[in-house]
């Protein structure tokens, strides 16, 4: 089928991730018979079609891709469960796609590890998971002060701005390298399929291929 | 004040095509209110605190901009328009005959989080029936929604039906606490089965694994006839039920009047359940991502200002339908073509006026023009 036979109101758009999940998510579209050709991948575009025209991606910011698929110009996405408990983004999120698997941990210098927190004092935190950090520290009834940073957390305990940091951890290797230890894990994440609630609707027969589509080849 | 540029957030300012655009928007929206006989009604901006609490529940009332009149009576923005309308049904048109077609335009205010990126400030059209039970007035509601969309020239909408019972009957069935409840809906709201199906395994082992499949294939199942089968099939409780009969016929109704392609069925829809208790409906349209408007059955609202009635309603956001109009309609269609006549001053005051006035008696537009 070619491009020009898919009419728009059936075409799905679909928000991935730039980085971390890229590739992951690429590949797994992939196998579900959803093919981007070389060629476009490699160019600079952000926005490619699939091969057989039934799909277009766009390429944004992890921490974009919940915004775009709720506001709909967007009809599916993949970003991180991370990203999503942050956002708090009103989509749907069907599946789990397995890819990109993390935890999002507390950490800190070493000879922090294990101290208690002094209860009254207030422990300052960088993150850039802001909403995730509060909530975490809330419940335990620890006093925190957030400092919102949008990259290269780690070095925030190693320059005296932060005590603690609260980051994503896949392998601990960058944790490591900078004598930082992971002191408790806030919950795991993996990469998710959300979908935007009205195109739920107005394009439930391709939302609904696409799905089942993905299910199958989740199957273990 | 910080500077004067500042507008506080989910605050808006609209002006010349913007407003035509609203106030065409609204205008044909209330024609089809009244073709139906709905009698417009006109409710205050505030009204106390406590009458929107009992309303809407303690939490929604949380959100409202709140504010303490001269007596300390603590006073409030209206958040909805719903609880006026159920407040004024119960108490001022008590002895007035059933059923009541009500229906208003106006402006509401509701705080959120300033991160949230909602307005705070926006406009609703929307009907309230009270009097009338199940289902001819359920589908007379439909109608005037359908009859909206298509007047405007959103004719490719798509209105998707659900009922509160689908759910409740599900937690009756699987004698979930509210903690459970409350987690239950909220992975049938996200639609996520696979969370939903580890759920089930670990709150409802005593209930068989087949049952347990097909509760999780709710959050998927969103269709026309089809997926009324499928909920026949899975909803076997008594409460779900009578739901899906209660969906099926309105459903038939509606494909009975030709309006199949634009109405859906959909078995995960688990929103406003502390408030409706019957049939729930969402309005979408192509190229718009987020619902135009929403509504549904509240019997049990009206109870809290005085005797209980049935009653079921709609509300439309004009943004979204503005939105979605100028998107692609021409505007044409909803800007005035009337053309202005300029009168030009050349000193004599009396002279030009005179033009002018005799102009608008006419009822001619005029514009006076500076030389």
């Amino acid at each position: 089928m070619s491009s020009n036979d898919i009419k728009p109101g059936h075409k799905l758009t679909i928000a991935l991730s730039k980085g971390r999940l890229q590739d992951d998510a690429i590949a797994l579209f992939a196998r579900a018979g959803i093919i981007v050709a070389e060629s476009e991948l490699n160019s600079r575009k952000l926005l490619l079609n699939s091969t057989d025209g039934r799909f277009s991606f766009v390429f944004v910011k992890p921490a974009d891709v919940p915004t775009y698929v709720e506001y709909g110009v967007a009809d599916v996405g993949v970003c991180g469960r991370d990203v999503l408990l942050e956002s708090q983004a009103g989509v749907h999120e069907p599946l789990d796609l397995g890819i990109g698997r993390c935890r999002i941990a507390v950490a800190g210098k070493r000879e922090v590890v294990g101290q208690d927190y002094n209860l009254l004092a207030t422990v300052r935190v960088a993150t850039k998971y802001p909403r995730i950090t509060t909530e975490y520290f809330h419940t335990k009834g620890v006093p925190i002060e957030v400092v919102s940073l949008s990259g290269s957390v780690e070095l925030a305990p190693l320059l005296g701005l932060s005590d603690r940091i609260v980051d994503l951890v896949e392998t601990g290797r960058t944790l490591n390298e900078n004598g930082l230890e992971v002191i408790d894990v806030i919950t795991e994440s993996t990469a998710r399929l959300i979908v935007n609630r009205a195109s739920f609707h107005l394009k439930r027969v391709e939302v609904g291929a696409l799905i089942a589509d993905l299910t199958e080849i989740l199957k273990p | 004040m910080s500077s004067l540029t500042k507008i506080p957030a989910g605050v808006q300012y609209f002006f010349d095509d913007e407003v035509k655009l609203r106030r065409y928007v609204e205008r044909r929206a209330m024609e089809v209110f009244a073709g139906w006989s709905y009698d417009e009604i006109l409710l205050p901006m505030f009204d106390y605190h406590d009458l929107f609490a009992r309303g809407m529940g303690e939490e929604k009332a949380e959100r409202t901009y709140r504010f303490v009149d001269r007596d300390g009576a603590l006073l409030a923005l209206r958040p909805e328009l719903t609880s006026l309308v159920a407040r004024t049904v119960a108490t001022r048109f008590k002895n007035k005959q059933r059923p009541l077609r009500i229906c208003y335009s106006g402006e509401v205010f509701r705080y959120d989080e300033p991160t949230e990126k909602s307005a705070r400030e926006f406009h609703q059209l929307g009907v309230e029936h009270i009097g009338q039970p199940v289902i001819v007035a359920d589908i007379e509601i439909l109608l005037i929604a359908a009859e909206v969309l298509t007047m405007l020239g959103l004719g490719d909408f798509r209105i998707a039906l659900s009922h509160v019972d689908f759910f409740n009957g599900v937690v009756d069935y699987l004698k979930l606490d509210s903690a459970g409840r409350a987690q239950l809906r909220e992975l049938i709201d996200r639609r996520n089965s696979l969370a939903l199906s580890e759920f089930l395994t670990r709150v409802a082992s005593h209930v068989e694994e087949s049952r347990r499949q097909g509760f999780c294939r709710l959050t998927q199942i969103a269709g026309k006839d089809d997926a009324i089968a499928q909920a026949r099939e899975i909803l076997i409780n008594e409460r779900s039920r009578a739901a899906v009969e209660q969906i099926a016929e309105i459903y038939a109704t509606l494909a009975g009047l030709g309006l199949k392609e634009n109405f859906d069925i959909d078995l995960g829809d688990a929103g406003g359940l502390e408030y409706y208790t019957g049939l729930t409906f969402k309005v979408y349209v192509p190229e718009w991502g987020v619902e135009l408007g929403s509504g549904g059955r509240y019997d049990n609202l009206i109870g809290n200002f005085g005797a209980p009635e049935p009653a079921i309603g709609f509300s439309f956001a004009l943004d979204g339908l503005a939105g979605a109009i100028s998107r692609r309609i021409p505007e044409s269609n909803w800007r005035s073509a009337e053309a202005t006549q300029n009168v030009k001053s050349d000193g004599d005051l009396v002279r030009i006026f005179d033009e002018a006035r005799k102009l608008r008696v006419r009822d001619k537009k005029v514009k006076i023009c500076e030389q």
